[in-house]
């Protein structure tokens, strides 16, 4: 809400510069977002006086002025316009002046006279419409003085909250102030004189639920003539930010800003002679004063006449009945409407307007018959006419009452945390029309809307709020009150010293234990969008494994369907992600074409989907790798991420979690995001995820550093945590170690070689994989692999028989499994 | 054998030795010397053989000469080891020397991001005045996201928040971190003190200070008696955990449906950037929140508080645009490490 300052001192006294006002504002709650001085573009532009007015020798359109704009200085200017003459005090542009619309003043010949600068037009300033006649100042506006500093105006814009629609008009802001300053409020009401006709012998008025218009007035003013209306106000309506549009509809806005009233001014002519406010009929339609025709809704209110809908209420108004040139009376409605039915229609339509802005905050009762008489006065002053006798009203009765709100200042006080005494706190109630009175009898307190607490009458007061302050409902909205007039400033920090919660575990310590050990590999967090594009969960295809598959059941991601919104801001962000991959190769290809040759970045987040039990969230941890892993010395090789350094992270990651990664092959249709040669499932107690090489086969991969990759779901670990660990003591005997080597025919995966292993043989405490290769001594594909046992027996030799036996049993079980043969075993 | 010619075998042993030692360079010819003069089967025990023809009474005086013998021996051996032991360890540190001053190659350097390291600032800070880490759902309904917040449906405060609604009808993804509020309150008996951090959504453009994605920490206390004074008083304490022990906070009204009264927060934190930025919303948990918690809005009273992790973290690192943190430019996360 733009004020400009000009018009609150006519309703309040403001000693206070414009800068401490909004300060002062601000400190109140009510948020200034800007203090402007509207006209201070207008430089180079003075006061002049004419002196004379004369014509032009050869131009018979242009006449020849001499304007003093100080003691001594005398300008010849050329004008072209025919409202002037000697004696008039108008707008002078100098040489030099930069005019809003873009144009600079040059001395310039005009038919062979020399012009020494340029006598303004309203609208040339863009200060009023009027674009055909000079501006005309005051006859005692002082010559010579900076036009922005005499037609400028201060304007401050506030950031009115919803709840306080009462602000959204000059009085409102002025009642604010004087709860400010001590001043009292003004507002003269202006008076009107009515003759002829009665409104009521011509027009009849009916509401069809009072439930959504609690309050219609209709005033007529016969005999106006449309045209512009004053400078001075035209100027004050565009200082406020609205555009002058004619002297009625003008006025109408005059008073929607002056008291956050808004109404609407008909063409009589277009307007018949029974007035109906209903809901609209299914598909009836409306062209609005935007020239859209819409159709409307069974549930848009319409003011009609018995033809049909003439506007769409307390949103816009008709274009058949809108007030133009022609209009010689008008119908001024001015009306209160549910705000939530304003609401709807203003979103139904897309149609924002000044009035259904305030409608939807709700609007006084009193305000209705207000408002419409301030209209017809300003619309007799500015465009002649007559207001004729009395009004229409649908429910005269309907007034906004003070309503009484019993509330307990010691609860105040228990708020707040300050010792304010009743008698402050119905002081600083009183300063903005809220009076607080004693109560005889013990009274409901309304806590919430639900909730009434009776307290004994000596433990409270009455405070009696006033119609225009609709948000105050609860004691914790008197509360607020006096806590803002009392001063937020004023309130002593405490820190609060009750009881504490117990200890509940901190649900980030693995993710923060885990980031900390990426970091410290080496590898960068990032922070990705969760809202990524078909496009690219299409080309960086969210592995199955991931997002659907057996991996994704084991964290409850299981049959998870993609969640799309229904308002995308765009495209590219019109899905939520499953999989973290996606978004971080994209991240992590833009660093590649920024030029990092090598680099390493890590995500944790979260995967989201939609299941049969409605959306589903879970969270992993991305890792994306590519290029060397550090600098190497000259003559040094460097380490290069690839799959075995990922592993490595992988296990130190696990690790922390006391859990030990097992890699298994992948299954059909896992991902056509990884290169099928090169990946794995990540096994294993608690771990679920897919490791590996980023795919060849996309063309714009191929180009492409060599991406290593991997995604695990941190909710099997994170059951893990806090652990801790159990000391095992060295053992007092000698590990035992065997060796197996096994000829593995091609396509047997080592990984399902390990797991058999660790089945197969219970009592080893480890099984390492020593030795791969293939080549001498080998069949074509063949590999040789070789797996180290370990085992911890309680005393030397004391398993040695069952140890072998389960040895025996792995080699059997895997030569008929995988068809591998031994090749050597070896005790040491 | 002659005692004469024993003694002169002995004395001549001795002599020879002793040259042989000063020849030695090195501790392995050393070593190999000691073993073929002093050992089990080395000369001074090959002359001693001989000792068994010997009168009863010579015996004794070729036992101590052998034993000068096998002194001088020693200490000759001993006094050439350590000539040579150091000129052997001069020749290792010679030849083993390298130019020790050479750059260090650099390691990979990885860093955390400040959005998650803001968050954990947040959590360090507030952890010390016991309150723990909850998290919420980012795919909420708008029961949860509003109306239990005391944001009822076609109310013009929903205008604060432009919503981005998922297809199924009645889901969105939340615009604050206030919806776990609710689900704390409903899920946990007070005393209650929790931070709830965590990605939010708008329907907003992009631009320097705004995403339609971003991060929020919730904070909630819930308890007997407490008051604005000690939101005041945690408030102050987060502020300068954050920004130093300079930071000043400025408390003035501020609108919140769900917190009555409600507070907007400014941060000044002294030097160049004075001036006062505002960092957070908070309030009193309003009556009818505390209600649809199901806590008894007339035995506790609570407050709470969300804040804007981004604005946040460009303040505290100097990140001048609010994009660059979804970009993820190594070259700026590495110099946050």
């Amino acid at each position: 809400m733009r004020i400009p300052l000009s018009w609150l001192r006519e309703l309040v006294d403001v000693q206070l510069t414009p800068e401490q006002l909004a300060d002062a504002l601000t400190l109140r709650g009510l948020e200034v977002r800007g203090v402007e001085r509207w006209g201070s573009a207008w430089n180079k532009m003075v006061v002049g006086e004419l002196l004379e007015v004369g014509p032009h020798p050869r131009a018979d359109r242009l006449q020849l002025t001499k304007v003093r704009i100080g003691k001594d200085q005398v300008l010849e200017v050329v004008c072209g316009a025919r409202n002037i003459a000697a004696g008039q005090r108008v707008p002078v542009a100098l040489i030099g002046a930069l005019m809003p619309d873009g144009r600079t003043i040059e001395r310039a010949e005009k038919m062979g006279v020399a012009s020494e600068g340029m006598l303004c037009s309203g609208a040339e300033l863009d200060a009023t419409d009027d674009g055909d006649g000079i501006l005309i100042l005051d006859a005692k506006a002082p010559l010579g003085t900076p036009l922005s500093d005499y037609l400028g105006e201060d304007v401050i814009d506030v950031d009115v909250k919803p709840n306080r629609g009462d602000l959204l008009s000059i009085l409102g802001l002025a009642r604010e102030v004087a709860a400010i300053t001590g001043a009292p409020v003004n507002y003269h009401a202006r008076s009107i004189t009515e003759s002829g006709e009665k409104v009521s012998d011509g027009l009849s008025l009916s509401v069809d639920d009072a439930g959504l218009a609690p309050r219609v007035v209709l005033r007529v003013v016969d005999g106006v003539k449309v045209g512009a209306a004053p400078d001075a106000v035209q100027m004050r309506l565009k200082a406020a930010g609205l555009r002058s549009i004619s002297n009625v509809v003008d006025a109408t806005n005059y008073i929607m800003l002056e008291l956050g009233k808004p109404t609407h001014a008909f063409d009589r002519r277009a307007v018949g002679a029974k007035i109906h406010v209903r809901l609209a009929k299914r598909d009836e339609t409306l062209e609005t004063l935007d020239h859209v025709s819409r159709t409307l809704d069974g549930s848009d209110l319409v003011i009609a006449d018995e033809r049909g809908a003439l506007a769409l209420a307390g949103v816009m108004g008709g274009a058949s009945s809108e007030v133009g040139d022609q209009t010689s009376s008008v119908i001024i409605e001015s009306a209160v409407f549910a705000p939530t039915s304003i609401r709807r229609s203003a979103q139904r339509h897309s149609l924002r307007s000044e009035a259904s802005h305030r409608f939807e905050r709700g609007q006084e009762l009193d305000l209705a018959p207000v408002a419409a008489e301030q209209v017809a006065a300003l619309i007799s002053a500015w465009a002649g006419g007559s207001v004729c006798a009395g009004s229409l009203d649908s429910d005269p009765k309907a007034i906004g009452t003070l309503r009484a709100l019993p509330f307990r200042p010691a609860r105040v006080r228990s708020l707040i945390g300050v010792e304010i005494p009743s008698q402050k706190q119905a002081s600083l109630l009183a300063s903005i029309g809220i009076q607080c009175s004693d109560v005889t009898a013990a009274s409901p307190v309304q806590v919430t809307r639900t909730r009434t607490v009776n307290a004994e009458k000596g433990s409270l007061l009455l405070a009696n709020v006033p119609a225009w302050r609709r948000d105050i409902e609860f004691e914790a909205d008197i509360a607020e009150e006096v806590a803002r007039l009392y001063g937020y400033d004023q309130i002593p920090p405490t820190l609060p010293g009750r009881d504490l919660p117990g200890y509940r575990p901190q649900p980030t310590t693995l993710r923060d234990l885990l980031r900390a050990q990426l970091a410290a590999l080496g590898v960068s967090e990032a922070v990705t969008h969760a809202l990524v594009s078909e496009a690219l969960s299409d080309r960086h295809a969210e592995p199955v494994g991931l997002v659907s598959g057996e991996l994704a059941e084991s964290e409850g991601a299981a049959s998870s369907a993609l969640l799309a919104l229904a308002n995308p801001l765009s495209v590219d962000h019109d899905r939520l992600r499953r999989s973290l991959l996606p978004s971080l190769l994209d991240r992590a290809e833009a660093n590649a074409r920024y030029g990092a040759q090598s680099g390493a970045l890590f995500e944790v987040g979260r995967g989201y989907g939609g299941g049969s039990g409605g959306p589903q969230e879970w969270t992993r941890l991305a890792v994306i790798a590519w290029g060397e892993m550090g600098a190497a010395a000259p003559g040094e090789r460097p380490r290069v991420w690839d799959l075995n350094e990922m592993k490595r992270v992988i296990t130190l990651l696990t690790g922390v979690a006391d859990a030990s990664p097992r890699y298994l092959p992948l299954v059909d249709g896992d991902s056509t995001l990884l290169h099928p040669g090169r990946s794995a499932r990540i096994g294993g107690a608690g771990i679920a995820g897919l490791v590996g090489e980023l795919h060849p086969g996309a063309p714009e991969w191929r180009e492409a550093p060599r991406f290593i990759l991997a995604e695990f779901a941190l909710r099997g670990l994170s059951a893990g945590l806090p652990k801790v660990r159990q000391v095992t003591l060295p053992p007092t005997t000698p590990p035992v170690q065997r060796d197996v080597a096994l000829a593995a025919p091609a396509g047997v995966a080592v990984g399902d070689l390990v797991a058999l292993a660790r089945e197969a043989v219970p009592l080893a405490v480890r099984v390492e994989l020593f030795d791969l290769f293939s080549g001498a001594g080998l069949a074509e594909g063949e590999r040789s692999v070789g797996l180290r046992f370990t085992f911890q027996p309680p005393q030397a030799t004391a398993l040695d028989e069952a140890i072998s036996d389960q040895l025996a049993a792995f080699t059997t079980s895997a030569g008929k499994r995988f068809a591998t043969r031994v090749r050597g075993a070896e005790a040491e | 054998m002659e005692l004469a010619a024993l003694e002169k075998q002995l004395r001549t042993l001795q002599t020879e030795s002793t040259t042989k030692i000063g020849a030695a360079s090195s501790l392995a010819d050393l070593e190999e010397l000691g073993s073929s003069l002093l050992g089990k089967k080395g000369a001074l025990t090959d002359l001693l053989r001989g000792i068994g023809s010997l009168s009863a009474e010579d015996r004794p005086k070729i036992g101590a000469l052998a034993n000068e013998v096998r002194t001088a021996i020693e200490a000759a051996l001993e006094s050439r080891r350590t000539v040579a032991g150091a000129a052997e360890l001069s020749a290792r540190i010679a030849n083993e020397t390298e130019d020790a001053t050479t750059p260090g190659p650099l390691p990979a350097f990885g860093s955390l991001h400040p959005i998650p390291e803001t968050i954990s600032a947040i959590g360090q800070i507030m952890g010390s005045f016991g309150f723990t880490v909850a998290e919420g759902q980012e795919v909420e309904d708008d029961v949860t996201n509003f109306q239990l917040l005391n944001i009822p449906e076609d109310h013009p405060s929903r205008d604060l928040w432009d919503t981005l609604y998922l297809r199924e009808p009645g889901r969105l993804l939340r615009t604050h971190t206030s919806p776990g509020q609710i689900r704390t309150m409903r899920a946990v008996e007070p005393p209650i003190r929790v931070i709830l951090p965590g990605r939010c959504f708008r329907y907003e453009a992009v631009d320097a200070s705004h995403g339609f994605e971003f991060h929020q920490v919730e904070g909630l206390l819930v308890d007997r008696g407490t008051t604005l004074a000690d939101l005041k008083g945690i408030l102050d304490e987060l502020a300068r955990g954050l920004f130093g022990p300079a930071a000043r906070t400025r408390f003035r009204p501020g609108y919140y449906p769900f917190t009555e009264p409600s507070v907007a927060v400014d941060v000044s934190w002294g030097g160049s950037k004075d001036g006062w930025m505002t960092i957070l919303g908070a309030g009193m948990v309003h009556p009818i929140v505390l209600e649809n918690g199901g806590i008894d809005p007339e035995t506790h009273q609570g407050f709470a508080f969300g804040l804007g992790v981004e604005r946040i973290a460009m303040l505290r690192h100097g990140i001048p645009d609010l994009r660059a943190l979804l970009e993820n430019d190594l070259r700026m996360l590495r110099g946050l490490r």
